[in-house]
């Protein structure tokens, strides 16, 4: 199947959801939204990098330096408490307006 | 604490964009390797994986601008590419910013000095933590009007027990002690004596050891004294050695019990130049700290309720005014009054402590300040004129701008940001100007004016630089874009550009209204200006009575110890007038000398006065003033050349022995004896009968600006006291100074000398307030004319270049060149003669504000305003004649061919 390109606007939901373990960078954050949504969904390293240091400007995520796994420096972030609220009140807002919508769409 | 890190990041952002830069290259090429990394182990080379790493990353360079475009704030890089922009603009008109920003600079330059010296002097708050509970109170005397007199110690030992809206009154006496050290010359010291409560009272505390207690402050109480932090600095390796070592003052030993900090004396300055009869240290023409405390042990028996040395200072209690507390006081003093025959007269006068303090700068520092900013006000009219120039010929850049879709707020940006750009360079330069300018004017600034050491250009005067710019800068940038509201986008664009001549009745009529506005201002200021001058040049030819050019003066004071005055005797003192007479041989010994003289007070120093009576008019003389009794060398007249006008003036004659004669002033013969004969009338004060034999011209004692008071002179040796020694010569006074010092070395080494100046000096430090306001309201002045005569300038330069073709047309058709010239001068004598109206009518408010410091002028004095005026409308003429004239040169042919 090919990926599709993200719904507007979910894109900052999504970065928040794949950080809720654990601290990771860039790459990883997509790769696991890759992984999360079973290849179908594609984030763009465009729109990936902007989005995080929006993310960091509003205090939603934090950023720290550490190694990667190909032993370079790299940007690790994770989710702050806001960024945690955040990512509760989007989930709930996203589940009823997914749901609202399947519901017209399956009628 | 997010916001920190945001700040922090943006703030990196903003100076370290290397920094940033770096952490997204790094942070990118992490995301490469692993990117490429997975791709390797899908079976790819090393390079294909790479290759295919960047290939799905996408535009690197526009990631990473978008990333940095994060933490930009979007306006901040408009400003600064206005700001570059503006810079450009400047750069390419450079008459244009020139003149702008050296208006700008002298405005903002002379309002930050004159900020900074209003700030230091009244603003800051006071060493004095209760400063607003602390009143002074006054005697007042009802038969000589005096309203500031000292008090006498019963009444202020009466007013400590009885006042209740008074929780706390203290006392302070100013004198002066000659410190003897084995190394140096004796010195003069600054010496108040105060009860024991002053200190905690002023909310004082000593840097080391103690202050004075109870028991030190009765009569006969211990030799203590506390010193100046400065002094005890001079005196010890450390201040905290002080404690408890002795010093030698007025030849007894005294024990220093404490340090004090220099600031301990905030005020006395004031308190006693404010007092009548009373010397204020500032006269003495030295550093004018107080060194040395002393309790001031008051005592009845030798201080009777007669005389008046002590100055009394109190706290208001809680929940009291200063109204109630003079109510009380008043009623308290009329009690005493009818106990006490001798306070017959005499009642109170309760002032804030801060109203005698910053009373009399108040006018001055007020004026000045008024003064500055009309300065500024002048030199943003030139500026706002400028602008409105510059803004005709700018329609088609702002068309342009419009047309490409930049929005009205976006317009405004970049004019502020222009404005700011301006305003900005020329606060710097201003404030740059008020640094050099602030030496020069603090030594101006006449020495009485309290805290005067604590005027600085610190932060808060750059603070208030900053928002006067701010604000200016603010103005600026609205004009431009309000003009930028009328422009007609469609005929701006269709037109070939480059401003071609039409001004508009519109904005012809708004830059007449600011020629208007400040030459107005310009004939307040001057008009100011002209007054002070006035006044100015009037005390320095006001007859003092006596003539100052040539006379050195050098002042002491004999220690009672050693030239004792016995009352058994009086007015007998055999050591003093021993030591007077040789004084005076030794003296006119000296090479160059002409006239010698010693008297008790020399012709600057009120002195003391005294009530008298005349003898066989006893009732009559109840209720005449005090008069001031002058003790004085039978030299004296010569000396100072104070004409006797009838009789014979003192002479060697009037020995001790003989029977006392008296000479009276003037002022005096004219108030007391008036269609009599007062030689050979008698007089009496201090219980002497004395015979008057002359009279003499008025000297103007009490300062130049005060009437010559009633004056009775006696001789030094039939009287007990002597303060100075007057010489006389030739040449230059000052170069007497070394010979004299070595003169009173020889005769007593443990006296101290001081207040060693010429005459003419004392004189110019006694009108050095007036002199201070007159120099600095003339620079404004100046100034103002100066920014005014550019503003005209500017203003009928841009208006006959607008007007060219008309004029053109006009000499085509056969105009003389003079009706030309005529044309425009007619315009501008239109501007002046509103201006002068105008003008003439704020000027009347403004010199409200200097009434103080007139002299022999009035407010409104009409040869002041009309050659203020006559002055102004000749340099608005010339002004606006001189590009006329270069108008009505232009050959005609050639400016109506011209296309622009």
């Amino acid at each position: 199947m090919k990926p599709v390109d993200l719904v507007q606007g979910t894109l900052d939901l999504l970065i928040l959801k794949s950080l809720g373990a654990e601290a990771l960078h860039g790459w990883a954050i997509a790769r696991r939204i890759r992984q999360l949504s079973r290849d179908v969904l594609q984030v763009q390293q465009g729109s990936l990098y902007p989005a995080l240091h929006r993310l960091e400007d509003q205090g939603l995520v934090k950023a720290s330096w550490g190694v990667s796994e190909q032993n370079r420096r790299a940007k690790f972030y994770s989710l702050t408490k806001t960024g945690q609220k955040r990512l509760d009140k989007e989930a709930a807002s996203w589940h009823r307006l997914a749901s609202a919508i399947t519901m017209v769409v399956s009628t | 604490m997010h916001w920190v890190t945001r700040l922090r990041n943006r703030f990196r952002a903003f100076t370290n964009i290397q920094a940033v830069d770096r952490d997204l290259d790094d942070e990118f090429n992490a995301h490469l390797a692993a990117a490429a990394a997975e791709y390797e182990a899908t079976g790819l080379t090393r390079e294909a994986a790479l290759i295919s790493a960047r290939r799905d990353f996408g535009a690197l360079t526009q990631v990473m601008e978008d990333c940095r475009e994060v933490q930009r704030m979007p306006w901040l890089a408009n400003i600064g590419r206005d700001g570059a922009f503006a810079w450009r603009l400047l750069r390419r008109s450079p008459g244009f910013a020139v003149t702008a920003i050296v208006t700008l600079a002298l405005g903002l330059g002379a309002n930050t000095a004159i900020y900074s010296v209003i700030r230091g002097v009244l603003l800051r708050p006071a060493p004095l933590p209760a400063l607003n509970r602390l009143v002074m109170i006054w005697e007042t005397d009802r038969t000589s009007g005096t309203s500031h007199e000292p008090a006498s110690v019963p009444d202020y030992l009466d007013y400590r027990t009885r006042a209740k809206t008074i929780d706390g009154l203290a006392a302070l006496m100013a004198t002066e002690v000659n410190f003897t050290q084995t190394t140096a010359d004796p010195e003069r010291l600054l010496t108040l004596r105060v009860s024991n409560d002053m200190l905690a009272m002023l909310g004082v505390t000593s840097v080391a050891g103690r202050g004075f207690v109870e028991a030190e402050d009765r009569p006969g109480g211990a030799s203590v004294v506390l010193i100046s932090q400065s002094f005890a600095r001079r005196l010890f390796q450390r201040v905290e050695e002080a404690p408890g070592q002795t010093i030698v003052l007025d030849e007894r030993p005294q024990t220093i019990v404490g340090v004090v900090p220099d600031t301990t004396d905030f005020g006395v300055l004031q308190i006693l130049s404010t007092a009548a009869y009373s010397r204020s240290f500032v006269d003495r023409g030295q550093a004018a700290r107080v060194d040395v405390w002393m309790p001031l042990q008051p005592n009845p028996a030798t201080l009777p309720r007669e005389t008046h040395p002590i100055f009394m200072v109190g706290r208001l209690a809680p929940d009291t005014t200063r109204a109630a507390a003079s109510a009380e006081i008043s009623s308290i003093a009329a009690d005493l009054e009818r106990e006490f025959p001798v306070n017959r007269g005499r009642g109170a006068n309760v002032e804030l402590l801060s109203d005698v303090i910053f009373g009399p700068v108040r006018p001055t520092l007020y004026l000045l300040g008024a003064a500055v900013f009309v300065v500024l006000l002048i030199a943003c009219v030139n500026v706002a004129n400028l602008q409105l120039a510059r803004g005709a010929t700018r329609t088609q850049e702002v068309a342009v701008r419009a047309a490409l879709g930049a929005g009205k707020r976006r317009l405004l940006g970049q004019f502020l940001t222009e404005s700011m750009v301006l305003t900005y360079i020329a606060a710097g330069a201003g404030v740059a100007l008020a640094y050099a300018g602030m030496k020069g004017l603090l030594a101006l600034a006449p020495a009485d004016v309290p805290r005067v050491s604590l005027v600085s250009l610190d932060g808060g005067v750059f603070g208030a630089a900053l928002v006067m710019a701010s604000v200016v800068a603010l103005t600026f940038g609205v004009i431009p874009a309000w003009q930028a509201r009328r422009v007609d986008l469609v005929t701006t664009l269709k037109d070939d550009g480059a401003g071609k001549g039409t001004a508009g009745p519109h904005r012809t009529r708004v830059r007449g209204a600011l020629v208007v506005a400040e030459l107005a201002a310009a004939v307040m200021l001057l008009s100011g200006a002209g007054l002070l001058i006035r006044s100015f040049y009037n005390l320095q030819h006001v007859a003092p009575g006596f003539e100052s050019q040539g006379v050195l003066k050098a002042e002491f004071q004999l220690p009672a110890s050693r030239y004792p005055v016995d009352r058994r005797v009086w007015p007998n003192a055999p050591r003093l007038h021993a030591f007077v007479r040789d004084l005076i041989d030794r003296t006119a010994a000296l090479p160059g000398v002409t006239n010698v003289a010693v008297a008790a007070n020399h012709p600057l120093d009120p002195g003391f006065t005294n009530s008298f009576r005349v003898i066989g008019r006893e009732a009559e003389g109840a209720n005449w003033p005090e008069i001031s009794v002058r003790s004085v060398s039978p030299g004296y007249f010569e000396t100072v050349r104070l004409p006797v006008l009838r009789g014979r003036p003192l002479s060697d004659a009037d020995t001790p022995e003989l029977p006392p004669v008296a000479l009276i002033n003037q002022a005096a013969a004219d108030r007391f004896f008036p269609g009599r004969d007062p030689i050979g009338a008698q007089i009496r004060f201090w219980g002497i009968v004395r015979t008057i034999v002359g009279i003499v011209g008025n000297e103007k004692i009490q300062g130049l600006s005060a009437p010559a008071p009633i004056a009775t002179y006696i001789s030094i040796f039939q009287a007990p006291g002597a303060g100075v020694l007057l010489v006389r010569t030739a040449g230059d006074p000052t170069t007497l100074s070394t010979p004299i010092r070595n003169v009173f070395r020889q005769q007593d080494p443990l006296l101290a000398v001081f207040g060693l100046e010429s005459l003419d000096a004392a004189i110019a430090r006694s009108i050095s307030q007036r002199r201070f306001a007159m120099l600095l309201v003339t620079a404004f002045a100046g100034v103002a004319l100066l920014l005014a005569g550019i503003g005209v300038y500017g203003v009928f330069n841009y208006d006959v270049t607008v007007r060219r073709r008309e004029l053109g047309i006009r000499l085509a058709l056969g105009a003389a060149r003079s009706s030309i010239v005529g044309l425009v001068v007619n315009h501008a004598l239109v501007l002046i003669s509103i201006a002068a109206a105008v003008g003439l009518s704020a000027a009347f408010g403004f010199t409200r504000l200097l009434s103080s410091l007139l002299y022999g002028v009035g407010a409104g004095d009409p040869v002041t305003l009309v050659g203020v005026v006559a002055l102004l409308a000749l340099i608005a003429i010339v002004a606006s004649a001189l590009p006329a004239w270069r108008a009505s040169r232009l050959d005609p042919s050639r400016t109506l061919r011209a296309v622009d």
